[in-house]
C-alpha cells in the first residue's frame, strides 16, 4: 500500500476533527472567492450605472471570511495535533515491537531520533497539503457555475486553472522524490564525515589532519548543497510557471469579456484572482508531498517491521527455577553471514555469579540479545529453569532476567519516573530502599525536588558514574532473580567503573549474576570466568 | 532563552540583511511590476466596461500586462534562486565555525561531550538556520518595503484609497505585536512544560529498548498518549491567541477592500473617468497584503532559531591562539623527552600528576606503568599538547613543548592508543591517512611491516576495500595492526603508545606486541600499559620503569620523587 494511504488511514481514527477543519477550510476559501466577485460586480454594477447593490452583503461576506479563517485555522491543527498524536502512540507500538533486537541493543538512538523528524514531516500533509489540494477541487465546480453563467467560452479559463492546481504540483511532487532522495543521501555522507572528523579528533590532531577533514567536510556539503540548489532551481522554475499561466488565464477571461457581458467578466476576472492565488502554493505544496512520501515509508516500515522472534503459539507455564542453560547453541544474523558463534554451550546456575570476556565486536552481546529473546538461535536451545525459552512469553521471561547495558536509557523526566519503570507499584521507601543499595540516597536528598527532581533537560544532571548507577537503581528495582549486565560501564574512566562494581557486589548478593565485559577491573565478586575469543568460551583464570 | 543567545541572534540577523540585500532589490522590483501589472489590469478592465477607448489602447495594456507578468515571473525567479544562496551561505559559514571551533579545542576540550550530539550540532542545527537566512530575513525585508511602495502608489493615486490602505497595513504589524505579546505571555506560562512533552516522545522513543526489557511497553504507550494530549491542549492555548495576529491580516485586508469599494461606489456614477483608478485599486489590495502574509508564513522559522541559539552558545569556547613570538624549531632526528617538575589536575582538590621529574634519552623506552586513573593517559596527552601541565615544564631536545612550531611538534609525533579509530574510506585510505604524500613504496613497506599483507589478501577488493561506517568491519588486532602501519608510515622519532593492547586477546596481543617493538627500533619511546606481556617485551629492549602509583605513594609519605 502507498505509505501515505497508510497515514491517512491511521488518520481516519479520527475522522470528526479532520472533517469539520476541512468544512471550515472550504467555507473560508468560498467565501473569499466570493467576496472578491461580489467586490468585482458592485463596481462594475456602479460603472454601468446599475443600481446600489446593498454594501452590507460585502461586509458580511468579509467579516464571515475572517471568522472563518480563524475557526479554520483552530480546528485545522487541533484535528492534527490529535491525528499527531494517535500516530505516534502507532509508532510506539510498533517500534516496541519490532525494533527492540534489531535497534536497541546496538547504538541507534540518533537513528530512532530521526525517524521522529519523519513523523514531524507528515503533519505538514493534513495542513499544506490535503487541506489545500481538496479547496482546489472544490473550487472547479463553483468556478463552471460561475463561468457557465457567463458564457459556454468562458469554461475555457479553467485549462490554466487545472494546469496550475493540479498538473504541475503533480510534478513538482515527482521532481521532489527524486531530487530528496538524491539530498538524503549527500546528508548522510555529511553526517558520516563530520561523525569521523569528531570521532577520530585525535587521530587527525596527531596526524595533522585537520585541513583535509575540513575540506573532505566541505566537499559533501557541497554536493549536499548542489542536490538542493537543483531542487531549489525546479521548484522556483515551477512556481514561475505557474504564475505565468494563471496570469494568462485572467487576461484570457477579460478578452473572453469581451465577447460576453461586460459586468460578470469583471466579477469573473477577480473572482479568478482569487481562486488564482488560492493554489499558487500548490506546487510547493508538490514538492512537499513528495519529501512526505518519503518519510512516510521510512515511518510505515520501521513501525510495521514485526517482531524479531515470534511469540509461541501455547506459551509453557514460567519455571519455578532460574538457572539458565545454552545448549549447543549456534547463531548468525543471515544465512549468507559468517558464524558468530557455533555450538556454545554454557552453564548459569541459580546463585552463580559468571563473567564473560573478550574484545568489542566479537559477538558477547548477541548472547545477551539470544538471551532476552531479542534474537532467535539458528541452532540449539537456550534452557530458563529447563524450559526452552522458545516456549516462554518473552515478557514474562524479561521480568526474571533484569538487563542492564550500555543503552540503557536514563529518560528525560523525574528520577521517580526513571525508578518507576523498574517497579510500578514501588512506594517512596522502596524507591529510597534502591537509591540506597547504589550509594545515591545522599545525592538525590541533596536535590532541591529530592525524587522528583528532573533529569536531564533544563533539570539536574548527574555525572556519567552516578547516571550508570541510578540505571542500576532501576535495574534492582525489578527484583528479578537474574541480573544481566552487558558493558554497564562503557565510555567511563576505570576510577569510575570500579566504584561502580563496588556497589554492585553489595547491592546484588545472592542473586544469578551475569556479566558481559571486556576486561575486569578487578572488584567483581564472580564464581567463573569465560573468555570468549574466535566464537568458542575458553575458563579464563580467575 | 538565555541572555548569551540573544546577541548571537542579533548579529545573525545584521549578516543576514547586509547578505540579502541583492535578493530584497530583486524581489522589490517585482512587487513594482506588479503595480504596472495591476494597472494595465484595470485599463483593460475598464475597456471592458465600455468606459474608456477601446482599440490600440487596448493592444497596448494588453501588451504592458504580458510583458508586466513575464518581468515578474523572471524576477521571481532569480530572487528564489537568490534567496537560496543566502541560505547556503550561511550554513557554510556557520558549519565552517563550528568545525573550527571544535577541531582547535582537540579531544582534552571536547571531554566529556558525546561525539555524535556535536556532529550533530554541526550537521543538524546548522541546517536548522538554512530557514532564518534564506525566507525569514528575505520575507521580513520584503514586509516593510513591499507595502511601503504599494502604499505610497495608491496614496499618490487616490489620496483616500491610499489612506485607508496605509492604515489597514499599519494596523497589522500592530496587532501582530499585541498578538504575539499575548502569545509569548502564553508560551512563557507554557513553556517548560511544553519542552518537556516535546522532548518526552523522542526521548521515549530513543530508550525504547529499556521500555521494552523492563516489560513496560504497554504502560508507556498509555502515557505517552497522556503526554501527547496534555501537549496538544497546551500548544493549542498558545495557537488561539497566536492566530489573532494572521486573523488581523485577514480582517484588515477584507477591511480595506470593502472600505475602497465602498468609497468609489457612490462617485462612480456619471463619473466614468474614476473606473480604472477604481479597478486599479481594488486590485492593489491582494499586491499588498501578499508580503505581510509571507512574512507570517515564516514565523516557525524564526522560532526554531532560538533553540539553535542555544546549542551554539553551549559549544565550548575557542581556544587562544598560539602565540607567534618565542616559537623555536629543534631537530627532528633523535629526539630527547624530558619532564621537570610537572604538575597536573582537572580540579584543584585531586591532581592527576604530582611533581613529575622524567627523562627519557635518544632512543630509549620508558614504561609507565600504575593502576586505572593513575595518570598514564594524562602523561601522554600532556606531551601531545592536548593538555598543558600547571606548573612545570615538558622539554623536547631542551625546548620547552609550548615553544615548538606546532606543525613542528606534530610531525615528531606518533601515537597509538587502545583502539585506533577506522574513518569511512578503503582500507588504503586509512593507512594514508597518516601521510598522503607518502609513495608507493613507503606504502607496501608500512603494509608489510604491520604484517597487514595477509589481511588485505582476504579481503574482498584489497586495499581497495572500504572500512568503517558502512564498510567491512575489522577486528580489535586488525584495527591495531592499521594504527601500526600508520605508524610506520609517519616515521616520527618519539613514538607514544598508551595501552596499545588492552583490548586484545592474549594471543592475538603477543603478535601486535612483536610489531610494536619492531616499530620502536630507533625511536624514542613511552610505553603506557598495565599488560604483563607487554612489561615483559619492554624488559627485553631495557625499558626504564616508572610506576605513577608508587610515586604518588612516596609523595604522600612527604619523599621527593
Amino acid at each position: 500500500m502507498n505509505p501515505v494511504m497508510r497515514i491517512v488511514l491511521l488518520w481516519a481514527r479520527n475522522p470528526g476533527w479532520l472533517f469539520l477543519a476541512l468544512l471550515l477550510s472550504l467555507w473560508a476559501l468560498a467565501t473569499g472567492v466570493v467576496l472578491m466577485g461580489l467586490s468585482g460586480h458592485v463596481l462594475a454594477l456602479a460603472v454601468a450605472g446599475g443600481a446600489l447593490v446593498v454594501p452590507a452583503l460585502l461586509e458580511w461576506t468579509g467579516t464571515a471570511r475572517v471568522v472563518l479563517r480563524y475557526a479554520e485555522r483552530v480546528v485545522g491543527h487541533e484535528a492534527i495535533f490529535r491525528a499527531l498524536a494517535e500516530i505516534r502512540v502507532w509508532m510506539f507500538r510498533g517500534l516496541a515491537l519490532s525494533a527492540a533486537g534489531g535497534l536497541g541493543l546496538r547504538r541507534s538512538g540518533d537513528a530512532l531520533a530521526r525517524l521522529v523528524n519523519d513523523v514531524d514531516t507528515l503533519d505538514g500533509l493534513f495542513l499544506r497539503i490535503f487541506l489545500p489540494l481538496l479547496g482546489a477541487l472544490l473550487l472547479v465546480p463553483m468556478l463552471v457555475w460561475a463561468l457557465t453563467r457567463e458564457h459556454g467560452l468562458a469554461l475555457l479559463v479553467l485549462l490554466p486553472f487545472c494546469f496550475v492546481a493540479f498538473f504541475i504540483p503533480w510534478r513538482a511532487a515527482r521532481a521532489a522524490e527524486e531530487g530528496a532522495g538524491k539530498a538524503g543521501l549527500a546528508m548522510a555522507s555529511l553526517r558520516t564525515a563530520v561523525l569521523d572528523a569528531l570521532h577520530g579528533l585525535r587521530e587527525v590532531k596527531i596526524f595533522a589532519a585537520e585541513g583535509r577533514m575540513l575540506a573532505e567536510v566541505q566537499a559533501r556539503e557541497a554536493q549536499l548543497l548542489a542536490a538542493q540548489r537543483e531542487l531549489a532551481a525546479e521548484a522556483a522554475k515551477l512556481n514561475a510557471i505557474a504564475f505565468i499561466v494563471a496570469q494568462g488565464g485572467i487576461l484570457l477571461a477579460i478578452v473572453l469579456g469581451f465577447f460576453g457581458l461586460p459586468v460578470a467578466a469583471v466579477a469573473a476576472v477577480l473572482v479568478l484572482t482569487a481562486a488564482f492565488e488560492a493554489v499558487l502554493g500548490l506546487p510547493r505544496a508538490g514538492l512537499l508531498y513528495g519529501q512526505a512520501r518519503k518519510a512516510a515509508a521510512r515511518v510505515v516500515q520501521a513501525a510495521e517491521a514485526g517482531p524479531p522472534v515470534p511469540e509461541p503459539v501455547t506459551p509453557a507455564p514460567m519455571p519455578s527455577r532460574n538457572a539458565i542453560a545454552f545448549e549447543h547453541v549456534s547463531f548468525r544474523y543471515a544465512a549468507d553471514r559468517p558464524w558468530v558463534f557455533e555450538n556454545l554451550s554454557l552453564q548459569l546456575p541459580e546463585g552463580s555469579r559468571t563473567a564473560v570476556l573478550g574484545p568489542s565486536g566479537a559477538g558477547k552481546s548477541t548472547i545477551a540479545a539470544l538471551m532476552l529473546k531479542l534474537a532467535q538461535p539458528v541452532g540449539g536451545q537456550i534452557r530458563f529453569g529447563g524450559v526452552d525459552i522458545a516456549q516462554l512469553p518473552a515478557e514474562a521471561l524479561r521480568h526474571r532476567i533484569a538487563y542492564l547495558g550500555q543503552t540503557t536509557h536514563l529518560f528525560a523526566d523525574t528520577i521517580r519516573n526513571n525508578l518507576l519503570l523498574g517497579d510500578p507499584a514501588a512506594d517512596d521507601a522502596k524507591l529510597w530502599d534502591a537509591l540506597e543499595a547504589v550509594q545515591l540516597a545522599d545525592m538525590v536528598s541533596a536535590l532541591p525536588g529530592g525524587l522528583d527532581s528532573w533529569l536531564g533537560e533544563g533539570g539536574a544532571t548527574v555525572s556519567g558514574g552516578q547516571g550508570r548507577r541510578l540505571a542500576l537503581a532501576r535495574t534492582l528495582l525489578m527484583n528479578a532473580p537474574v541480573i544481566l549486565l552487558d558493558e554497564p560501564c562503557a565510555g567511563l574512566d576505570a576510577a569510575t567503573e570500579q566504584e561502580f562494581f563496588r556497589v554492585f557486589n553489595t547491592a546484588t548478593e545472592g542473586k544469578t549474576v551475569f556479566l558481559i565485559l571486556h576486561r575486569l577491573t578487578g572488584v567483581e565478586h564472580l564464581d567463573r570466568i569465560w573468555r570468549f575469543t574466535g566464537g568458542t568460551l575458553v575458563a579464563a583464570a580467575g | 532563552m538565555s541572555k548569551a543567545a540573544k546577541p548571537w541572534i542579533k548579529s545573525e540577523q545584521k549578516s543576514g540583511f547586509r547578505a540579502a540585500r541583492l535578493s530584497l532589490l530583486l524581489s522589490s522590483a517585482g512587487i513594482a511590476f506588479g503595480v504596472v501589472q495591476a494597472g494595465a489590469a484595470a485599463r483593460l478592465l475598464a475597456a471592458l466596461l465600455h468606459v474608456q477607448q477601446g482599440g490600440l489602447a487596448v493592444w497596448g495594456s494588453a501588451a504592458v500586462f504580458i510583458c508586466a507578468v513575464l518581468v515578474r515571473a523572471w524576477l521571481q525567479v532569480r530572487a528564489e534562486r537568490g534567496n537560496f544562496e543566502l541560505g547556503a551561505a550561511a550554513r557554510r559559514r556557520l558549519r565552517g565555525q563550528v568545525l573550527g571551533v571544535l577541531m582547535a579545542l582537540g579531544p582534552a576540550g571536547l571531554r566529556g561531550r558525546h561525539s555524535a550530539e556535536l556532529a550533530a550540532t554541526a550537521v543538524d542545527r546548522v541546517e536548522a538556520m538554512d530557514g532564518f537566512h534564506a525566507r525569514w530575513v528575505p520575507a521580513t525585508g520584503l514586509a516593510i518595503i513591499g507595502p511601503a511602495l504599494i502604499g505610497l502608489v495608491a496614496l499618490l493615486t487616490d489620496w483616500r484609497s491610499g489612506l485607508i490602505l496605509v492604515i489597514a497595513g499599519l494596523c497589522v504589524p500592530f496587532a501582530m505585536a499585541v498578538a504575539g505579546i499575548g502569545a509569548g505571555i502564553a508560551a512563557k506560562k507554557q513553556f517548560l512544560a511544553m519542552t518537556r512533552l516535546q522532548v518526552r516522545f523522542v526521548d521515549r522513543i530513543r530508550g525504547i529498548s529499556s521500555i521494552v526489557l523492563a516489560g513496560r511497553m504497554e504502560d508507556e504507550a498509555k502515557a505517552l498518549a497522556t503526554a501527547a494530549k496534555e501537549l496538544r491542549e497546551r500548544t493549542m492555548r498558545v495557537l488561539r491567541v497566536a492566530f489573532l495576529s494572521s486573523t488581523a491580516l485577514d480582517l484588515a485586508a477584507a477591511a480595506a477592500l470593502v472600505l475602497i469599494v465602498i468609497r468609489f461606489v457612490p462617485v462612480l456614477r456619471g463619473a466614468h473617468e474614476l473606473a480604472p483608478t477604481a479597478l486599479f485599486l481594488v486590485l492593489l489590495v491582494p499586491e499588498f497584503f501578499a508580503p505581510l502574509r509571507g512574512f507570517a508564513a515564516v514565523y516557525g522559522d524564526r522560532m526554531a532559531v532560538e533553540a539553535v541559539a542555544e546549542e551554539f552558545q553551549a559549544l565550548p569556547e575557542a581556544p587562544p591562539p598560539v602565540p607567534p613570538v618565542h616559537i623555536r624549531s629543534v631537530a627532528a632526528h633523535g629526539v630527547t623527552l624530558a619532564f621537570e617538575h610537572v604538575t597536573f589536575a582537572w580540579d584543584e582538590a585531586r591532581p592527576v600528576l604530582e611533581n613529575l621529574s622524567l627523562k627519557v634519552g635518544r632512543g630509549e623506552m620508558l614504561l609507565l606503568t600504575g593502576a586505572s586513573g593513575a595518570g598514564k593517559s594524562t602523561v601522554i596527552d600532556l606531551i601531545l599538547g592536548f593538555l598543558a601541565p600547571r606548573s612545570g615544564r615538558i622539554t623536547i631536545n631542551g625546548a620547552t613543548l609550548e615553544d615548538l612550531v606546532p606543525a613542528a611538534r606534530t610531525r615528531m609525533l606518533g601515537w597509538i592508543g587502545q583502539k585506533p579509530v577506522i574513518f569511512a574510506g578503503t582500507i588504503e585510505e586509512n593507512i594514508r591517512f597518516a601521510n598522503p604524500a607518502a609513495s608507493e613504496d613507503e606504502l607496501q613497506d608500512a603494509i608489510r611491516n604491520a604484517h597487514l599483507e595477509e589481511l588485505i589478501a582476504s579481503l574482498p577488493q584489497g586495499i581497495k576495500t572500504p572500512l568503517g561506517e558502512g564498510g567491512f568491519g575489522v577486528s580489535g588486532g586488525q584495527a591495531q595492526r592499521i594504527a601500526i602501519a600508520r605508524a610506520f608510515l609517519k616515521d616520527a622519532p618519539l613514538l607514544l603508545l598508551d595501552e596499545p593492547t588492552s583490548h586484545l586477546d592474549p594471543a592475538v596481543e603477543r603478535d601486535i606486541l612483536e610489531s610494536l617493538k619492531h616499530l620502536s627500533a630507533g625511536r624514542t619511546v613511552v610505553l603506557a600499559t598495565h599488560s604483563s606481556q607487554a612489561m615483559e617485551i619492554a624488559k627485553t629492549v631495557g625499558a626504564k620503569r616508572i610506576d605513577l602509583d608508587a610515586l604518588r605513594y612516596a609523595s604522600w609519605r612527604g619523599v621527593v620523587a
